[in-house]
């Protein structure tokens, strides 16, 4: 589903905290909201799913209006930053908490609950857990739980609010590569929040970088660091180390006509370049080693 | 650890100790020596004595009404200031505090002030053939009113503790504003709940000043046990008057024994 936002303005008392925002997510894209604390990102993302309401300007899905929907019938999937779970209730009863408020003649019967609830959990590896409570799990597999449960009702657009922020960088990086590839296999049209300019760049098909309520830049990742539209994306990115190179060596096929040639690395990507291309490459300084 | 000399921590203790015997083991132990001193025959005589179970029926109707109704308004009170910021938020916070300030004769006085006949709505009263004060409506206003703060009191800190994330969660999860409330809010509350009830439920069952207030006093209609207990010990039948408090000492026991078990359940309970 394609999500469309035009013209929104939301203020909280005397504080602005969106202004005059319009931007669209394709379906399909995973797209980043990146910007510091505070500078509207979450509230946009609360704007969609229909937690908030704005005070100027409409939200459109597969552009019918939908600014002043319940959220319970826009069928989005919302990944709440401290999760949300529910915490009286068993990892399977949260996951199937969904499936079971649906109106009596929508719900599915006992058994379909129960086989759907499992397939989810295997999808995110907790099939072992049904029978434990949220507080009995750690930070990661809370993550995952609360992902499952979103999933469960099928929704149209997968909202993410900072998904990786509460866990220590291991688990984050794991769940990262998870998301990537879960968005790979299921393409559903996703939008996540986050403060950490390497989440964005690496997870995102496109980033909007925000500050003060408003869109800085809404550009692919590689374009967000080689020409941030403004001085505040490229002080935001400041801290990115970024290496850029042209490639040299030369590959021909049996005829001497160039072919293109993989470039590969431990995270990103694989990419074909062909000789003259610009490359760049940014090294984290945590994955930096050294090989003495 | 503990560092405190053995003569300091003996003289705490010691006072603490006696304390409770003065003011509240000797009271107690009081009442049901005094309601047994003729034998057990005329122990049952008073407590079964017609007047005396009219007065416990229209206890129980009291709190069965005020209960309930204190219930839902707590519960609705919580729900209001603990998940929602709005105009007056701080006004009715205070205002649920209100019957606690007040002296209870005041809140007695409030409901004979509205409905008695020189009261304002005293001609309307009147002219439906209603009778408020002096009557089981009168009694019924004034127990609401003066047990009204302790569901909602209970309620709001476990709501506001428990935030407002997992109700948006179960929104957008699809669920019905009823559902919410009914699966996700009301299970994280119901310990502070039925605490808030037990609690209620003592006082209401045990109000005696705004009730002697509005009810009149009519013997076998319009007394409830705290009041019976006074008639009686004003017209010296002592053995009798303590019989029947001796009664509501037993419902005070049994609500405490309920609350420390619920409150067991309220802090040390992990789901």
């Amino acid at each position: 589903m394609s999500i469309e936002v035009r013209n929104l303005t939301k203020t909280f008392g005397s504080f602005v905290a969106l202004r005059d925002v319009s931007f669209t997510v394709h379906s399909g894209e995973l797209v980043a909201l990146l910007g510091p604390s505070g500078s509207g990102k979450t509230t946009l993302l609360r704007v969609i799913a229909g937690l908030e309401t704005p005070d100027v300007g409409s939200v459109f899905f597969d552009g019918d209006e939908a600014t002043r929907r319940d959220p319970r019938d826009r069928g989005v999937g919302f990944v709440f930053q401290h999760y949300a779970l529910f915490r009286h209730m068993t990892v399977f009863e949260n996951v199937a908490f969904g499936l079971r408020v649906r109106p009596r003649d929508q719900r599915p019967s006992q058994d379909d609950i129960s086989r759907r609830v499992h397939e989810l959990l295997g999808l995110v590896q907790l099939d072992y857990l049904g029978d434990r409570y949220p507080s009995q799990l750690s930070g990661g597999q809370r993550q995952r739980v609360a992902l499952a449960r979103a999933l469960a009702v099928e929704p149209r657009v997968l909202l993410l609010d900072e998904p990786f922020g509460a866990l220590d960088a291991r688990v984050r990086q794991e769940l990262r590569r998870w998301l990537r590839r879960l968005h790979q296999e299921i393409h559903l049209t996703s939008v996540f929040v986050t403060h950490d300019q390497e989440e964005a760049l690496e997870l995102a098909n496109r980033v909007v970088v925000m500050n003060d309520g408003k869109i800085e830049q809404d550009a692919p990742p590689g374009e967000v660091i080689e020409k941030p539209a403004t001085p505040f994306v490229s002080n935001f990115l400041g801290d990115v180390n970024l290496f850029h190179g042209r490639v040299q060596v030369e590959m021909h096929d049996k005829n001497g006509t160039p072919t293109p040639m993989e470039l590969d690395g431990e995270r990103a990507e694989a990419v074909r370049v062909i000789v003259g291309d610009r490359v760049y490459v940014r090294p984290r300084s945590n994955e930096v080693r050294s090989n003495n | 650890m503990l560092t405190e000399p053995a003569a300091i921590r003996v003289l705490l203790t010691g006072t603490c100790l006696g304390f409770v015997a003065l003011f509240l083991v000797l009271p107690l132990t009081v009442v049901f020596v005094e309601a047994f001193r003729n034998g057990i025959g005329p122990y049952f005589e008073s407590v079964r004595e017609p007047d005396a179970i009219a007065a416990l029926e229209l206890t129980l109707i009291a709190a069965a009404f005020a209960v309930p109704a204190n219930l839902v308004f707590g519960v609705a009170a919580g729900w209001a200031i603990a998940k929602f910021r709005f105009p007056g938020r701080t006004l009715l916070t205070t205002l649920i505090d209100l019957p606690f300030a007040v002296s209870p004769v005041i809140s007695g006085m409030v409901f004979v002030l509205l409905f008695g006949r020189q009261g304002v709505l005293g001609p309307w009263v009147a002219e439906q053939d209603l009778r408020i004060v002096f009557a089981i409506p009168g009694i019924v206003l004034a127990t609401i009113f003066v047990s009204f703060p302790f569901v909602a009191r209970e309620v709001i800190p476990v709501m506001e503790a428990a935030g407002t994330q997992e109700e948006e969660a179960a929104r957008v999860l699809g669920a019905s504003g009823w559902q919410t409330f009914f699966r996700v809010t009301l299970p994280n509350i119901k310990w502070g709940v039925l605490y808030g009830a037990i609690l209620c439920n003592a006082r209401a069952m045990g109000e005696f000043g705004a009730v002697s207030v509005v009810s009149g006093k009519i013997r076998g209609e319009t007394n409830t046990l705290p009041l019976h207990v006074e008639i009686l010990y004003n017209e010296y039948m002592f053995q009798a008057a303590f019989a029947v408090a001796s009664l509501l000492t037993l419902l005070a026991v049994v609500t405490l024994v309920v609350k420390t078990i619920l409150e067991r359940r309220l802090h040390g309970g992990s789901a």
